[in-house]
């Protein structure tokens, strides 16, 4: 019943962010954190967006959830400019943010509470949702007694619970090792099908972005900019043997070319100072790729 | 500590039936299919036979597992129950044979026994004394002034202390002037709270405030600060007003902290009350004990000591167990024994 009352709004989820750009800190201290960034989610696009760390993919996903206001430029979210955080976009964090102080289903039940959801309409759709994450038998325990990816299948449906329009995630399964993530990856494939919502989901994990992703936007080393867009092509439903098929194993060439360019060009300037100098290389301004 | 200890033993039977449960309701439906089975496949050939049959089946299986799971358990909690007694028993015994020994040989060692009563002198002291009403209303006086001291620092304390954690203007208000007054021990404000408050009373349940105050306050704005900013964020996103931040996220994420500083709060109430009571006092255990001094009573002085003894550990008993029920995801946190 959940499902039906978010496939009316299909139409709906458009995230459009135009020549954006941050800075933190002033005069000496200044730091361009990203610069001039244009993107858009359509409605029900899964968009990821991959960069090397610090490249400012977190701090955009800050200001379409509202948490950070832009230095310049505007997020927006079907037309109607983001200011602060709210329930139209659920986010799902890298950090496990479950309420330790509350139950499973006590936290999927939260934003529905904030919303003055009556307690047990709150309670039907919270079981609803767990089902769906396959932990309905766990829903009186608490955060503390689940493993890692058991946190984070309930992170998701707790931010789906008020029904937002979009689903942004900031490397949610980060801090997950290989073996749950690549099912987590499936399981959230399986959850943004049926509910047909727009997810901007930060990562940068090359593979997961690809086999998640119906576009991926990649991102330069600081300051952040888009150095390139790219389509994957790959049919839904994904399944996990397509990672092993030539066109999956050909966009991850292609990705990893950018990336890598963007990693040494982020790490220059300690390679040059410390890493390396102890070796006795000499490294010039744009000779680090040759070493690598 | 007990209590919480406790609750963690509790606890577990529930986490282990829980993770029995589910195997068990696997291993119980395709029987109850069996039985549907069976029982459409019977209806044409043999009725009574197939009632029959199925219903000792599922019956057994889960039966004998929980009882299993019960009984290493049972056995388990009694065995650590028994040797935490055991301890206890130990640690008190060591205490009055010590106590005994001293008295009994009149030990000149330094530290002189000479004057000390018996433990069994105490134990008649209690018998005559502990049932007179000087006595038990000595007690309840000491209780109440416990309480109204501690209950206003709590409402006064912790409200101020989440505002403070909260928002940097009520910080750079209050701060100041709590960093003044907080070094100041409780005792210290005896005189000048004669001279604040009208009476007596008043004035000794002043001091037994000053004394829960600051625990209370500095606990409860480190629980704030402390609390993850995840949480803060992740709160918002779901729709919370600042006021249901405050009474959903905030409030819970700082008890653990909060506790500590009511525990905390209630020794150094316990402290400056005696303290109090010594001082300027009418009535109260604090009255009761220097009284027995100064009236050459010494079995009442000891009498008096262990009275204090029992009734703070009971209060901070009390709020060990209210922490526990109200705070009962802690038994599962990390490193959740505390």
């Amino acid at each position: 019943m959940t499902m039906a009352m978010v496939e009316t709004e299909t139409h709906k989820g458009f995230i459009d962010v135009r020549n954006m750009g941050v800075t933190f800190g002033a005069n000496d201290s200044k730091v361009v954190a990203v610069e001039s960034v244009s993107l858009n989610v359509q409605p029900g696009e899964f968009v990821s967006l991959i960069g090397p760390s610090g490249c400012g993919k977190s701090t955009l996903l800050s200001i379409v959830a509202g948490f950070v206001k832009p230095t310049l430029g505007e997020a927006r979210l079907d037309g109607k400019a983001i200011t602060k955080p709210g329930s139209d976009r659920g986010v799902v964090f890298q950090q496990y943010s479950l309420f330790p102080w509350l139950s499973v289903r006590k936290n999927v039940e939260f934003g529905l509470k904030m919303a003055g959801v009556e307690q047990s309409k709150r309670n039907t759709t919270a079981r609803a949702l767990l089902d769906l994450a396959g932990l309905l038998s766990f829903e009186n325990h608490y955060p503390d007694q689940l493993s890692g990816g058991m946190k984070q299948r309930i992170g998701i449906v707790r931010a789906l619970a008020t029904s937002p329009q979009v689903l942004l995630m900031d490397e949610p399964f980060g801090a997950l090792d290989t073996q749950t993530r690549v099912v987590m990856q499936e399981i959230l494939t399986n959850i943004w099908q049926q509910f047909k919502i727009s997810v901007l989901f930060i990562t940068h994990d090359i593979e997961e972005s690809i086999f998640l992703s119906d576009r991926i936007y990649v991102m330069t080393a600081r300051p952040g900019r888009i150095k390139a867009e790219i389509k994957v092509p790959l049919p839904r439903p994904r399944r996990a043997e397509m990672t092993d098929t030539p066109e999956f194993m050909n966009l991850v060439q292609e990705l990893k070319g950018l990336i890598r360019e963007e990693s040494l060009a982020a790490m220059a300037p300690e390679i040059k100072d410390r890493g390396l100098s102890g070796f006795g290389m000499k490294v010039g301004p744009k000779g680090v790729g040759e070493i690598f | 500590m007990g209590s919480l200890a406790s609750a963690k033993i509790v606890a577990l039977p529930m986490v282990d039936k829980y993770s029995d449960a589910e195997p068990a309701v696997a291993a119980v439906k395709p029987a109850a299919v069996e039985i549907s089975a069976a029982e459409t496949a019977a209806s044409a050939n043999a009725p009574v036979a197939a009632s029959d049959l199925p219903v000792p089946e599922p019956e057994v299986v889960p039966t004998v597992s929980l009882t299993r799971v019960f009984r290493s358990l049972l056995a388990r909690i009694t065995r650590d129950r028994i040797i935490t007694a055991a301890l206890a028993c130990i640690s008190i015994g060591a205490l009055f044979l010590f106590w005994y020994l001293g008295t009994r040989y009149r030990l000149e060692f330094y530290i002189r026994f000479k004057n000390v009563p018996t433990p069994y002198e105490v134990y008649q002291q209690l018998t005559q004394v502990g049932l007179s009403n000087k006595y038990l209303v000595n007690i309840a006086i000491s209780v109440r002034r416990i309480l109204l001291g501690f209950f206003i620092a709590m409402a006064i304390g912790v409200p101020l202390g989440l505002a403070i954690g909260k928002y940097q203007r009520v910080r750079d208000l209050f701060m100041p002037v709590v960093e003044i007054l907080r070094p100041i021990p409780a005792i210290a404000w005896v005189p000048m709270s004669i001279m604040l408050w009208p009476n007596n009373e008043a004035s000794i349940v002043f001091i037994t405030f000053i004394g829960a105050f600051f625990p209370i306050l500095l606990n409860t704005i480190h629980g704030v600060h402390s609390l993850d900013g995840v949480l803060i964020r992740a709160a918002r996103c779901l729709g919370a007003s600042e006021f249901r931040l405050f009474l959903n996220v905030i409030l819970p994420g700082s008890l653990p902290h909060i506790f500590t500083g009511l525990a905390v709060g209630m020794g150094v109430a316990w402290v400056s009350l005696i303290a109090a009571e010594m001082i300027s006092g009418q009535f109260g255990v604090g009255y009761f004990t220097w009284e027995a001094y100064s009236l050459v009573d010494y079995p009442a002085i000891v009498l008096g000591m262990i009275t204090i003894g029992f009734l703070g550990l009971a209060c901070s008993g009390i709020i060990r167990m209210v922490g526990s029920l109200l705070m009962p995801w802690l038994a599962f946190a990390p490193g959740g024994k505390r």
